[in-house]
């Protein structure tokens, strides 16, 4: 895999790579692209979905409910007059 | 029941490293002892999945199996040490501790559940919680010598997992007793509404089945180690002394498994990450006057692994447009393929049959001249089953000349673990199992 294209990759994870680190994944995510072409020559199905088992579609009743005291999910969390803080927007 | 002191505990994780948290009260008498493993959410308890970047965090609430475990008489006294994230086949891939083997400190436990299956080798009377996505419990049972069952995807509620890859993860048991696989995952089977994967399985079935034929594919005999292939053949002699039929078949399928199983790993290990951005989790102390996307960066930057990087670049890319369908999509009707596959075989045969590793538990030195592709390569005999989710399990079945345990990998068919629980009662009963030596 070229240099550019796992800049581009790396951008839109939202991870700044080294000199180093770039080399090391372009070569690294080639050999494992050219391994995965074995599955161009794997035969194919139409019936298929994205879990291996039937999943029950499981609505609950549309209550408010509260599991978990907002203030134990705040306890760690870096926080400003009970709000999460984060960075700037702009 | 034999109980530790918590001195005790310390003691021999400072040897083998199996926990990164640890209780830290006198653990109390009459309650049974288990670990989980540390992707595992634990009230009040130290949870990292591995990673630097969740350093720090003590979540609000118990995973539900953790729960389920507490709530049946247990105690949880450690969070077992693994690859980040669940990335890896030999629990080097931490930003934490690595575990040691029992057998040998010099070697890996396995991974990702490694931590899990030395604790689980080490400590008497002890169970201990693994999550497999393509691998996680058999193998590291497989090199620690000890009895490790993945179930049904669906099996066991994932409330509380923090997620690799949602479609393919697992939460099951590792112990060195057969009979606690059927006891424990007893204890943390049906269903949970947090978990709608969880909803639609059947009841657990729990009489004893005899086991009347295996299937050993052909595939899953080649590329093995001579010790790892010569332990096989003698399991396979003694389950035929045993009463069962032994057939070889042939599973085409399952070359392709394994490049299709990275593919839907990565991919849903990519978009699970995304939410580690130091807010609200682990690491938050960074540059608040950064803007968005830069603050993002500088932390999965600077706190995720070499591997977990890989993964989530190999991920992204096999998501992006142009890719897809090459990819991903292939890689999901492959998954249909591999599933029919074993529907064919199970049709005849009560469980498929292989070693579990096709080697025994390498050296850290050895490990680390390894390629990422070498040891993606390591887990073609455990990803077949656990891309199509069928219950599986790693049973000991041997050891080699230098005295490292050897596993063999049963696998049924979907919803049938009562099978399993069987063949590890009624092979425990025929096959002497070694202990290591436990010095703290």
């Amino acid at each position: 895999m070229d240099r550019e294209t796992i800049e581009r990759v790396a951008r839109a994870a939202h991870i700044k790579l080294t000199d180093d680190e770039l080399e090391r994944y372009s070569r690294d995510l080639g050999e494992i692209l050219t391994y995965f072409e074995l599955l161009d020559e794997a035969p194919g199905c139409d019936d298929y979905g994205v879990n291996p088992v039937e999943v029950a579609d499981i609505l609950r009743d549309d209550e408010p409910s509260i599991r978990i005291d907002p203030d134990e999910l705040l306890r760690d969390m870096n926080t400003y007059e009970g709000y999460v803080r984060g960075p700037r927007l702009s | 029941m034999r109980s530790y002191g918590l001195s005790e505990i310390r003691a021999i994780n400072g040897k083998y490293s199996m926990f990164h948290a640890m209780t830290e009260e006198e653990p109390s008498e009459g309650r049974f002892h288990f670990s989980a493993k540390d992707n595992l959410t634990s009230k009040g308890m130290e949870t990292c999945s591995g990673s630097r970047i969740l350093e720090g965090y003590r979540p609000a609430f118990d995973a539900t199996s953790i729960e389920r475990m507490k709530a049946a008489g247990g105690e949880l006294i450690g969070k077992t040490n693994m690859d980040e994230f669940g990335f890896g086949t030999f629990s080097t891939n931490s930003g934490l501790e690595v575990p040691r083997n029992p057998f040998d400190l010099e070697r890996a436990c396995g991974g990702s559940s490694g931590g899990s299956a030395c604790a689980a080798a080490v400590f008497e009377d002890h169970v201990s919680l693994g999550v497999s996505t393509g691998g996680s419990i058999c193998c590291p049972a497989s090199f620690c010598g000890v009895y490790g069952i993945a179930p049904t995807y669906g099996r066991v509620s994932r409330y509380g997992l923090i997620d690799y890859g949602n479609s393919l993860d697992k939460i099951g048991v590792l112990s060195s007793k057969a009979t606690d696989l059927r006891k424990y995952i007893g204890v943390m089977a049906g269903k949970d509404e947090r978990d709608p994967t969880s909803c639609a399985q059947p009841e657990l079935g729990d009489s004893h089945v005899k086991l009347g034929s295996v299937a050993v594919p052909m595939e899953g005999v080649e590329g093995l180690s001579k010790d790892v292939e010569a332990a096989f053949r003698s399991a396979l002699v003694e389950l035929e002394r045993m009463g069962v039929d032994v057939e070889y078949v042939n599973m085409p399928s399952l070359k392709y498994a394994m490049p299709a199983y990275y593919v839907l790993a990565t991919s849903e290990a990519s978009t699970n990450l995304a939410r580690y951005v130091g807010m609200r989790y682990g690491q938050q102390e960074g540059d608040l006057s950064l803007k968005f996307d830069d603050y993002f960066t500088s932390f999965r930057s600077e706190y995720f692994g070499d591997e977990a990087k890989r993964r989530i670049l190999l991920g992204t890319f096999t998501r992006m447009v142009g890719f897809r369908d090459r990819y991903y999509a292939k890689a999901l009707q492959v998954r249909k393929v591999v599933i029919d596959d074993y529907k064919r075989v199970l049709a005849d045969h009560d469980a498929v049959l292989a070693p579990t590793m096709p080697f025994t538990a390498p050296r850290f030195d050895d490990i680390s001249k390894m390629s990422a592709l070498d040891s993606y390569k390591a887990d073609y005999l455990t990803i077949p089953a656990n891309i199509a989710g069928t219950p599986h399990m790693s049973v000991p079945c041997g050891y080699d000349s230098d005295g490292m345990p050897i596993g063999m990998q049963f696998v049924a068919d979907h919803w049938n673990e009562e099978v399993l629980f069987s063949i590890a009662e009624d092979w425990e009963r025929e096959f002497e199992l070694r202990r290591p030596e436990v010095v703290a």
